[in-house]
């Protein structure tokens, strides 16, 4: 039983960690309707640009983040507007295109700099925990977790709330009319991206503070899990996204104990494309896009 | 109307309280009718009263929420467009629907190709097109792009595909919107021979005047159930059918 | 009101008459003419050119080759489906590694000879195609092109996690000398021939294909669903035989190259690149046509192993800013854009970057 909840309780810290990583690849996807093969990658590079200033001047993990944030927004900022604006009017797979071949760029070009070494942000205290009952939580994972569903709640404020978010909502829903409505489009895709590009660093960072990162494997996987949390999720939902986190994160954990082997990735394999054929607009709330055909 | 005895055992097309629902909203509602062999009938209707929503549950585009529609005596409800298709009922579509990638020619060939009576080769296929388009008159933008088309002749062009068929009964859905008036002229005459090949016709217009040249029966829809339903003569003297298009206020000037 | 049908060459005309009932094939060879057989002729000479050519190369030339052999039979497999059917897959490596699976599982646990395995793996993708292809097809956009890329990704895991069958992730090797050995092992030039003539029957399928009254239907469903549904178009079928036939050729491939490789893990043959590379070639080729994928393959194949030889450790690193450039600069593809340019003599790279820009 204290297994289980063990299990249970890494799951919703976890979870909440991939809801974050997550978070910006639903946005863009919904606003924007363009899959970003690149996504994972931005997170490790998130996670470098951390593991460099904790080396270099010993600075910490967290209060890296705001730099963290800026240096991705800037370079999200720079590859929507150069680049994905370019093709976006292009047939989808032009997109998915595009963006594998920044993820290749991506990828290489960090571990040309540093190497395919497994990497970790080591701090004094993301490995200790404190104990419920027989439950151990470590402090770092739970920070990780809280300040993933804050960042969460926080972008989901500025999209309901703000001039920004409207604006950003508005493109999404019809680009045509708010252009119309004066609204700069390129502009508006450019911020979307860059904040996506944020989120994502900073979602690389917790996982290297509370787990390890390399440049070929980690970027594959976190992609592979903002696909399948997006579309758990709802694309363009926040929260829907911080749902699929946790959803995905327990099923792991739990499958993990249930299950040999890597049956639990061939599971949500399973969930992803039922989900797809029988709800794909996501598990909670309505998509802005959606994939049925009519006839 | 038609007189019992004339009227043939079984008509090509019978609709049975339709009905389609798009979520709160009623698109239609309880629509009977039927279309005998040989028959011109028109639906008219002002913007929103359902006529493109009729076609599309005929033609399998949509399912409806209730209701039975019969094709030669056969229940087709829910049948998918290509089953309607070979059961030789033909369409075209309000906002024409070309295969962009592909020339003029081709375009009413894949009707011959995948229709009834098909032909057995594409080259055949394309000789059959050229005949069609040769019908509908613009035999001369057979290797055009359909996009190159003026309005006139993508309606043209779609009346084409959906003739490659080979249908027995063809619903055209606004043909004749946005026609200049030689234009309509010679698509009156264009259905009138249809009819004359054995073909029966759904009109489905918003063009008041042209229907009534073309029509035998009228039928008028209004906010998607069936306002009237009768030959031409009757349909235009009817004070309801004036409002539903005019508005009261047109009715009350005349009668002043 | 009771109009009996007139006779006369109208009615003839919109009621059908039977045409000429001669068999598909007589019709075809009926019409040709030196005008549109070259295609065939230039394929032909091309084939045995490539033929002459083995005597003349060396082993390093010649594996070169056989992987453009490789690639230019799965560009035209992901062409019938991402380009003709307008269903962009990102799965198709699924029936590479299912195929590859198929044959090493029946060689190394059962001795069966690869000669009998290969259409059992042809079968298995097929299978398996029609399987995923039924419910998936339905969905549209990057919806079926990611709802395919996890049907990938769990035939990849179900292949890993099936270890008393498959080897799991251990990998899995095929007996390929000595009485073990099914089937005698074919050699570097078995294999240089075995994939041209893979590549040259991909080739003339998706020609043929292309050609015929399911080509047109192809396109159709690309256009406009509603469209073809409306003139008779079975799309379900349309999309499924379309899937189907794609999922063979790869899987064909896949059963070739896990004998070619004879040892090799999931990861290599479920690599989700092959896709990518696919759906590359095809693109930067241009899609829709037979000869974009197959000079797509063979200029993409030929650079990617220049920039291996002479670039080290940056060629994937130039390949990828290679793929970008290429996405922004020749969106609708090479061979489309030098085919429309040539037509239109506009040259202009920079109108055509404004096609699809924000």
């Amino acid at each position: 039983m204290s297994q289980f909840l063990q299990a249970a309780a890494y799951g919703v810290v976890q979870g909440g960690l991939l809801g974050l990583v997550a978070v910006g690849f639903s946005l863009v996807w919904g606003v924007m309707n363009v899959v970003n093969f690149s996504h994972g990658a931005l997170a490790v590079t998130g996670a470098y640009v951390a593991w460099v200033l904790n080396v270099r001047f010993g600075l910490d993990p967290f209060l890296a983040i705001p730099v963290v944030a800026i240096a991705l927004f800037a370079f999200g900022y720079v590859v929507q507007r150069g680049l994905i604006n370019l093709v976006i009017n292009a047939p989808i797979f032009l997109t998915l295109l595009l963006t594998f071949g920044l993820n290749l760029v991506i990828l290489n070009g960090l571990q040309l700099l540093f190497k395919a070494d497994d990497r970790t942000i080591d701090t004094s205290y993301a490995s200790q925990s404190f104990a419920i009952g027989a439950v151990n939580v470590p402090y770092g994972r739970l920070a990780a977790c809280f300040l993933a569903l804050g960042i969460t709640v926080a972008l989901a404020l500025l999209m309901s709330r703000t001039r920004l978010g409207h604006a950003i909502g508005a493109t999404g829903m019809d680009r045509g009319a708010a252009r119309l409505m004066g609204i700069r489009a390129r502009h508006i895709y450019a911020v979307t991206f860059g904040i996506a590009a944020a989120l994502a660093g900073v979602a690389g960072t917790m996982i290297a503070t509370v787990g390890s990162f390399n440049p070929t494997t980690t970027p594959g996987q976190l992609t592979l899990d903002a696909f399948v949390i997006s579309v758990l999720g709802g694309l363009g939902n926040m929260y829907g996204a911080l749902v699929g986190g946790l959803v995905l994160g327990i099923a792991e954990s739990l499958g993990g104990l249930l299950l040999t082997g890597t049956w639990v990735n061939a599971i949500a394999m399973a969930v992803l494309i039922v989900t797809l054929i029988i709800r794909p607009s996501g598990l909670i709330g309505k998509a802005l896009y959606s994939g049925r055909v009519e006839v | 109307m038609i007189a019992p005895s004339e009227v043939p055992s079984v008509p090509v097309l019978e609709v049975r309280h339709l009905a389609k629902r798009f979520g709160g909203l009623w698109a239609l509602r309880d629509v009977s009718f039927s279309v005998s062999e040989g028959e011109i009938l028109g639906v008219i209707g002002p913007n929103g009263a359902g006529k493109s929503t009729l076609v599309n549950l005929i033609t399998g585009h949509a399912r409806p929420t209730t209701g039975q529609v019969l094709i030669g005596g056969q229940d087709v409800t829910g049948q998918r467009p290509w089953v309607i298709a070979h059961d030789r009922v033909a369409r075209t579509f309000q906002i024409v629907k070309p295969f962009r990638g592909l020339t003029v020619r081709e375009n009413v060939a894949i009707g011959a190709m995948h229709g009834n009576e098909r032909d057995r080769s594409v080259r055949d296929s394309l000789a059959t097109a050229d005949e069609l388009l040769d019908l509908v008159g613009i035999a001369k933008h057979a290797n055009a792009a359909p996009m190159q088309l003026s309005v006139a002749d993508a309606r043209r062009l779609e009346l084409a595909k959906a003739l490659a068929t080979r249908p027995r009964l063809l619903l055209i859905d606004e043909v004749m919107a946005g026609l200049r008036h030689h234009e309509i002229e010679s698509a009156v005459e264009l259905i009138h021979r249809l009819r004359d090949a054995g073909i029966t016709v759904v009109a489905v217009e918003h063009v008041m005047k042209a229907i009534v040249s073309v029509s035998d029966r009228i039928l008028v829809l209004h906010h998607g159930s069936i306002l009237t339903l009768g030959s031409p003569r009757e349909v235009l003297s009817d004070p309801r059918v004036i409002e539903a298009y005019l508005g009261h206020r047109y009715v009350k000037r005349r009668s002043e | 009101m009771s109009a009996a049908p007139t006779p006369g060459p109208m009615a003839d005309i919109l009621q059908g008459r039977a045409r000429s009932r001669q068999g598909l094939f007589v019709g075809w060879i009926r019409a040709l003419t030196p005008a549109n057989s070259w295609p065939a002729l230039a394929g032909l000479l091309v084939f045995a050119a490539m033929l002459a050519l083995q005597q003349l190369i060396e082993p390093g030339t010649q594996r070169l080759l056989t992987s453009v052999f490789l690639f230019v039979a799965l560009a035209q497999a992901w062409n019938i489906i991402g380009g003709y059917t307008g269903y962009a897959s990102f799965g198709q490596v699924a029936f590479f590694g299912l195929g590859a699976y198929t044959v090493a599982v029946l060689m190394n646990n059962y001795h069966v000879s690869f000669w009998a395995a290969l259409p059992l793996a042809v079968l298995v993708g097929v299978v398996f195609a029609v399987a995923i292809g039924l419910p998936l097809l339905r969905l549209r956009g990057h919806y079926f092109a990611i709802a395919t890329l996890g049907a990938a990704e769990g035939a990849r895991e179900v292949i890993n996690n099936l270890t008393s069958v498959t080897g799991g992730g251990g990998g899995i090797t095929i007996p390929t000398f000595g009485s073990d050995a099914p089937t005698p092992y074919f050699g570097k030039p078995g294999f240089y021939l075995a994939f041209l003539v893979l590549a040259a029957v991909s080739v003339v399928v998706a020609a043929v294909l292309a050609r015929s009254r399911f080509g047109y239907a192809m396109v159709a469903v690309h256009e406009d669903e509603d469209a073809a549904g409306a003139v008779g178009i079975n799309t379900t079928v349309v999309k499924v035989v379309a899937f189907g036939v794609s999922a063979a050729i790869v899987a064909c491939a896949g059963a070739f190259y896990a004998f070619q490789q004879i040892e090799f893990y999931p990861t290599d043959v479920f690599d989700a690149s092959f896709t990518v590379l696919m759906v590359i070639m095809v693109m930067i080729g241009g899609s829709g046509s037979v000869v974009g994928p197959l000079a797509g393959a063979v200029g993409l194949q030929l650079l990617s192993q220049f920039l291996r030889v002479n670039l080290g450790n940056f060629n994937q690193l130039i390949f990828g800013a290679i793929i970008v450039l290429v996405v922004v600069f020749f969106p609708q593809g090479v061979v489309t854009y030098l085919r429309d340019a040539w037509r239109t003599r506009q040259f202009s790279i920079l109108d055509n970057v404004r096609r699809y820009r924000l």
